[in-house]
């Protein structure tokens, strides 16, 4: 059963200079128990996915889909209350910058109560405060705080961001949710509590069947846990399927880029060498190319490349490229 | 080769003032000696609060040391001469977006480097800025621009240009490569290698990223509360860590 089924999602921003279209068209779909890599460069808008699923975003941006569903219920036709009901019960995000995102004049024993809802705390209305510690105390000891009394009664600005981030965490899973959104969870982490924070995600994955969407701008760094993946450009889809797939045989020249800029991916390449990379930067909202929007920067760019390619699909691989890239002998 | 940087006992204490008499001294570096070559990159991993950055400020002179020598092409550095010692000892900061100044224009900000550091004549001056910027793969138009013109990439190019302009020998990267985009790094990795190899310079990476410190570091500090756990060639040390820290850095236990 799909989750989450989202097809031609597409953000506008109303300016000044008229619509500027932050995504392009993208398609994103989430099974239950599947963990979904979501990877580009900054102001590829996949935050802006990300906030447009959990509907944060405000009334500057335009949002239309030709399918928004969850759980084969359109949310996009849904009205205000109703939408915020189920997101609210079902979906639980983690963003970018923790201590930042936490209330600075707030304990984290009254933000952690205060993420738990009444339904999960079983029993009468008395006594329900201390259950709801106790509950607070095991959230905390789940995603591997053991020192609960100094955390519990400390501010944000006294721990450290990766004791922060795990709290966030925890605020998240209180309410069991079926999708949790990870937006670049580990970019303030040591690569130490980087790897401790993948292994408690998905544990979380497979012990509860909770559907993870794991956005990061390195590839490297979540392609070991995630099981699908796809690839954004400035806004556009590029390329997604199976994680093992897109590594193994990109199709895209910018996936491509992608994998063979990170040393990790490149295991023969000596060390000092030079990396390979694209010829120049990632263009603004403001000035965006037509067509497919890595045109300027593609090393096979050609005539066609102006009008923006649909999307294709080769055995659940699904890239938009006019020239998808061959491998040798294939 | 010879040795441009060689530190011996460096130590640093910071105090923390608890009420009026009680005091806490904590130490932030801890007998720190290491050796750098020119041309040689030198890697600096450790989690947070490891005392990393602190020895990068010390060794720019943003922090006098408590005790201990720098030494600098076999002489001994003292802030007194802190002028010329910033010719040769650079600092590229983390985040090239706050480092820059947003009221000035590119090409005035590169001629106040000068100005401040060099006996440059007006002329002279002008021509360095169009050379360093060409290093870094600029424009010469690019003078007269704002930082908020540039994308980060760009930036943290002018951030390059500004350090290389005084053609120092040792630059210091605090981080400088982890916030850039995979495929933007890519590219100021490729500039930073290919300088290396043309100018001899040598660069001191304080990273978190181990995959970019093996790409291109020689050498490699570990630490761990300001001491030094495991030091030697990158290479022998990633694939065989001899220390309970640097494996746990590595994600292996």
């Amino acid at each position: 059963m799909l989750l989450l089924d989202i097809r031609n999602l597409t953000i506008e921003l109303e300016t000044n200079h008229g619509l500027v279209r932050a995504v392009d068209r993208v398609n994103l779909n989430l099974r239950e128990g599947e963990i979904r890599g979501l990877v580009g460069e900054s102001g590829s808008g996949k935050s802006l996915i990300a906030k447009a699923i959990v509907n944060v975003l405000n009334q500057r941006w335009r949002i239309t889909a030709d399918r928004f569903h969850w759980f084969g219920q359109d949310l996009l036709q849904l009205s205000f209350d109703q939408q915020r009901k189920i997101i609210g019960r079902d979906i639980a995000m983690i963003y970018q910058e923790p201590s930042k995102c936490l209330d600075p004049t707030a304990l984290i024993a009254e933000q952690l109560q205060e993420s738990i809802p009444n339904d999960v705390i079983k029993g009468s209305w008395w006594g329900r405060e201390s259950r709801k510690k106790k509950k607070a105390i095991a959230l905390l000891h789940k995603v591997g705080i053991k020192d609960h009394v100094a955390v519990l009664s400390s501010y944000p600005y006294q721990l450290s961001e990766g004791v922060c981030q795990k709290v966030m965490i925890a605020m998240a899973i209180a309410k069991n949710p079926k999708l949790l959104i990870a937006d670049e969870p580990t970019t303030a982490l040591e690569s130490s509590t980087q790897a401790q924070l993948f292994r408690l995600i998905t544990s979380l994955n497979q012990l509860k069947g909770m559907s993870v969407l794991l956005i990061s701008n390195e590839l490297d760094s979540i392609a070991r846990y995630t099981h699908n993946l796809s690839v954004l450009y400035c806004g556009q889809l590029v390329e997604s399927g199976k994680t093992s797939q897109v590594l193994a045989q990109p199709y895209h020249p910018y996936t491509d880029a992608l994998i063979k800029s990170v040393p990790e991916f490149q295991p023969d390449l000596p060390a000092k060498s030079m990396l390979y990379a694209l010829p120049g930067s990632i263009p603004t909202l403001q000035h965006l190319p037509v067509g497919c929007r890595l045109g300027p920067r593609c090393p096979n760019a050609r005539k066609e490349c102006v009008h923006t390619p649909s999307l294709q699909s080769k055995q659940q691989h699904f890239y938009s490229c006019h020239f998808p890239l061959q491998r040798k002998g294939s | 080769m010879s040795c441009l940087l060689e530190v011996t006992a460096l130590c640093k204490t910071y105090r923390k003032q608890h009420g009026l008499f009680r005091q806490e001294t904590i130490k932030a570096l801890e007998n720190i000696s290491f050796q750098l070559h020119a041309g040689k990159t030198l890697a600096i991993v450790g989690e947070t609060g490891s005392g990393k950055s602190t020895l990068a400020k010390v060794l720019v002179g943003i922090e006098q040391p408590d005790q201990g020598e720098i030494r600098l092409a076999g002489k001994v550095v003292t802030m007194t001469n802190y002028r010329k010692y910033n010719h040769v000892i650079r600092y590229l900061f983390q985040d090239a977006e706050r480092a820059l100044n947003p009221s000035q224009k590119i090409g005035d900000m590169l001629t106040d480097v000068l100005r401040f550091s060099t006996v440059l004549d007006n002329l002279q001056r002008q021509q360095k800025v169009l050379e360093s910027l060409q290093q870094v793969g600029l424009m010469d138009e690019h003078i007269d621009f704002y930082p908020h013109m540039f994308s980060a990439g760009q930036q943290q190019r002018i951030a390059l240009a500004r350090a290389l302009i005084l053609d120092p020998k040792l630059l210091i990267l605090d981080e400088a490569l982890t916030v850039l985009d995979p495929t933007l790094r890519a590219q100021i990795v490729n500039l930073l290698l290919e300088l290396q190899q043309q100018k001899g310079l040598a660069y001191l990476l304080i990273s978190k990223n181990l995959r970019l410190v093996r790409h291109i570091s020689d050498h490699c500090i570990v630490m761990q509360h300001g001491q030094v756990v495991e030091s030697g060639p990158t290479e022998q040390l990633l694939t065989q860590p001899q220390h309970a820290h640097t494996r746990k850095l590595m994600g292996m236990s």
